[in-house]
């Protein structure tokens, strides 16, 4: 079935995952091999709408358009005063004008990119809302792992850091799930949530974490601009605590295990420099990975047809309206 | 006159519902009994089928009047109430101004007298301009008839205010209502902290937030002597703190729930809906479950709605940007029909006694019942019909409920107050 819009990784069939990733393994050859532009979506544009800054993503959306020949715009609002739900429609409304065909957005509010959507006809990448999603992140992550185990059937993943906030943490564990990957989380109680899914396992302990046999250690960064509170009393403890120290390091490259994170990376916070240069260290990969998924993701929607419909929790549950169970 | 021949009525006292006619003379009803005469000139109306009972009275509604005319008026939120069945109201002071002075509060009276055709009563202020910090005008409003005093839509913070508050005007027989959140712990979101809000990704609102504040007003009551009213409950321990504090009898506490409450749960929000954003936002089965049997066993003394009108524009905002709450006015009478009565989770009785009587004793007030010599202030419901909330049959000015164009069974038809038929749904009536 084709899709109009790239929303989350929740509502993603497996076949679509399998799609998307055997997708970006051929973008990624096709790149290195020749690294030039392909026609794929030329005449068409690419509307790129970051209500946040972003360095990493908004520049891999870019080439990845670029090089699928693709007209790129660039509608800066960073650093404006459009936060509101309301500004973002009535900017929608304007940019359709455009007759844009692709819309990759970011934004602060989570659920934003799904609004949108349901208002233009142009598809819809979500590129990072709130804590709620982050889907290109995710299958990224999934091709960087596959780039190491084809079949990661069984293999451990453990997360560590602020998963309260995370949507990279959201979208990744729930794709490497419907992978067959098992997820942990680890990070300080206040946050790594009590009611995050049953499936993924939470520790608050680094010993007990490791304990539990990871085949990747996957650090996020420390988004302090995302905590109202405090969540934890100092940077330093919190590497002490849960960061990989020098010491910590040595026992992770005895272990042989690969080390991921989404960037930017706070050195001296989640990880010591020495991680930079650890063989099994896969965050450049990730980062150039990030391009082939990305065009792999714009190659497979398909804009236009009909706006989607939210449709109503009640009458999803209800049906004919004496069919809801109630208490 | 009006004579509704072959209803069953219902009552507070009873589960079951009494077959007869009734004869409404000048208001007041004067027979009851099978097969009465039809009087000469009587309006005559055929019930059969349909239940007749007290009509409904809503002690926490938002008329948004004044400041916020663009959402509710009084006299569209008052033909609101009328077409589900209420008959009387009391509306929440968080307006523009606040209603924290007798000057604000004569304003809306008069307002109320000329744009309403039923009796619309008002909270005040627990403190000016509901900063939580200075005391309101308190005897200035109680001289013109406020008991309830409130800062709903927050809790009154600093509780040394409140505390000062309860000592001063319990001596004028006022009573607190208590809109019950800890704002450190909610934050301004509207969603239970649990599964949804981290599937989602936003922020949410421990039920603690709610249950520190439901105890700590309550303490605050006995400490002073006054009777505080605690405002849509929304969580089991909320509910069983109240049982608590009841069970010990050592101070004045009623409380309430909101169909809503008792009707959704958290996973209702599913893509971000916001029809189902609201503040205590809706929390998990468990809570519903609980919320039920507290209504049952008399936890919860009465049904209010929090009818809180909002504009589609203000709605169509992504979640996090959207005001909290729905209107319920509407809905509430004919969704406890169809979720409640209907597949007999509780009787019409608990209906008359929780959303018609309780409510005015709460407020003082006369309650109406279907007896001789009584005024005439009810309804007649029907059963077999079906409501289906579209936007034209919507007389509220905002329609940001749930249940908008959604089909439920049961049907308010008509409504009397006094000698006035204030609603007529069809061609329900005849002359005799």
């Amino acid at each position: 079935m084709a899709r109009k819009d790239l929303l989350d990784i929740a509502s993603l069939q497996r076949e679509e995952i399998e799609l998307l990733l055997d997708q970006s393994t051929a973008f990624k050859q096709l790149l290195t091999s020749s690294g030039k532009k392909v026609p794929v979506l030329e005449g068409k544009s690419v509307l790129m709408l970051f209500y946040e800054p972003s360095t990493r993503t908004h520049s891999s959306f870019e080439v990845a358009a670029k090089r699928l020949s693709a007209e790129v715009t660039n509608f800066n609002v960073a650093h404006s005063s459009i936060t509101k739900g309301e500004s973002v429609r009535e900017t929608i409304e304007t940019l359709q004008a455009m007759r844009t065909d692709y819309i990759i957005v970011r934004h602060g509010r989570s659920g934003l990119p799904g609004m949108i959507a349901r208002l233009t006809k142009a598809s819809v990448i979500n590129a990072g809302d709130g804590a709620h999603e982050h889907p290109t992140q995710a299958l990224l992550d999934a091709f960087t792992i596959k780039e190491k185990f084809a079949d990661p059937r069984g293999k451990r993943v453990l997360i560590i850091g602020d998963i309260l906030h995370s949507r990279v943490a959201r979208s990744t564990s729930t794709l490497l799930q419907k992978l067959g990957v098992e997820v942990a989380y680890l990070g300080p109680g206040s946050l790594v949530p009590k009611y995050g899914p049953a499936t993924i396992r939470r520790f608050t302990n680094y010993d007990e974490a490791m304990a539990w046999g990871p085949d990747f250690v996957y650090l996020l960064r420390v988004q302090m601009e995302r905590q109202d509170v405090q969540f934890f009393p100092s940077l330093r403890e919190y590497h002490r605590i849960y960061g990989i120290t020098n010491t910590r390091l040595e026992d992770i490259r005895q272990r042989g295990l690969y080390i991921m994170h989404p960037g930017p990376v706070n050195r001296g916070v989640e990880l010591c420099d020495a991680v930079m240069d650890y063989e099994r260290s896969l965050i450049n990969n990730q980062a150039e990975n990030g391009i082939a998924v990305r065009m792999a993701v714009l190659n497979w929607l398909t804009p236009g047809g009909d706006l989607p419909k939210r449709e109503p929790a009640y009458a999803s549950r209800s049906g004919a309206a004496p069919a809801l169970v109630m208490p | 006159m009006i004579l509704l021949q072959n209803t069953r009525i219902a009552s507070e006292n009873s589960p079951v519902l009494v077959e007869g006619d009734v004869l409404i003379v000048e208001g007041v009803i004067q027979q009851i009994g099978p097969g009465l005469a039809v009087p000469e000139g009587a309006r005559v109306i055929d019930a059969r089928g349909r239940i007749l009972m007290p009509a409904m009275f809503d002690a926490h509604v938002h008329f948004r009047a004044p400041g916020f005319e663009n959402k509710e008026t009084i006299t569209t939120g008052s033909e609101a109430a009328i077409n589900g069945g209420v008959t009387g109201v009391v509306m929440m002071p968080n307006t523009r101004p606040a209603i924290d002075s007798s000057a604000v509060v004569s304003t809306v009276l008069e307002s109320a007298k000329r744009k309403s055709r039923i009796p619309v009563y008002t909270s005040g202020c627990v403190t000016k301009d509901r900063e939580g910090k200075e005391l309101a005008e308190i005897d200035g409003m109680r001289l013109l008839g406020v008991t309830m005093l409130t800062d709903d839509g927050d809790t009154t913070g600093d509780p040394a205010v409140l505390l000062r508050a309860m000592q001063y005007a319990t001596e004028f027989g006022m009573f607190f209502a208590s809109h019950c959140e800890v704002p450190e712990l909610a934050g301004p979101r509207a969603i239970n902290e649990g599964v949804m809000s981290y599937r989602l990704g936003i922020k949410g609102s421990p039920a603690c937030a709610e249950e520190i504040i439901i105890d700590r007003d309550i303490r605050l009551a006995r400490a002073a002597g006054a009777h505080v009213h605690i405002q849509h409950v929304s969580s089991k321990m909320g509910m069983e703190t109240i049982k608590w504090w009841k069970s010990r009898g050592d101070v004045k506490v009623t409380a309430e729930v909101a169909p809503h409450h008792l009707l959704f749960t958290e996973e209702h929000i599913g893509d971000y809906d916001t029809n189902y954003k609201m503040n205590p936002p809706l929390r998990t089965q468990a809570d519903c479950d609980a919320l039920l049997e507290g209504l049952k066993e008399g936890v919860f003394d009465l049904i209010a709605t929090d009818h809180a009108p909002h504009t589609p524009f203000e709605k169509a905002q992504d979640f996090i940007s959207a005001p909290n709450g729905i209107t319920g006015l509407e809905t509430a009478l004919v969704s406890l029909y169809h979720f409640f009565v209907r597949p007999e989770k509780f009787g019409w009785d608990l209906v008359v006694k929780r959303y018609s009587a309780e409510p005015r004793r709460l407020m003082g007030l006369p309650v109406p019942t279907i007896e001789v010599g009584q005024p005439a202030e009810c309804l007649l419901f029907d059963t077999e019909a079906e409501t289906t909330f579209t936007k034209e049959f919507m007389k509220s000015k905002s329609q940001n409920t749930p249940f908008i164009n959604q089909t439920l069974q049961g049907r308010v038809d008509v409504v009397i107050l006094g000698t006035e038929i204030l609603l007529e749904r069809e061609a329900t009536v005849a002359v005799g």
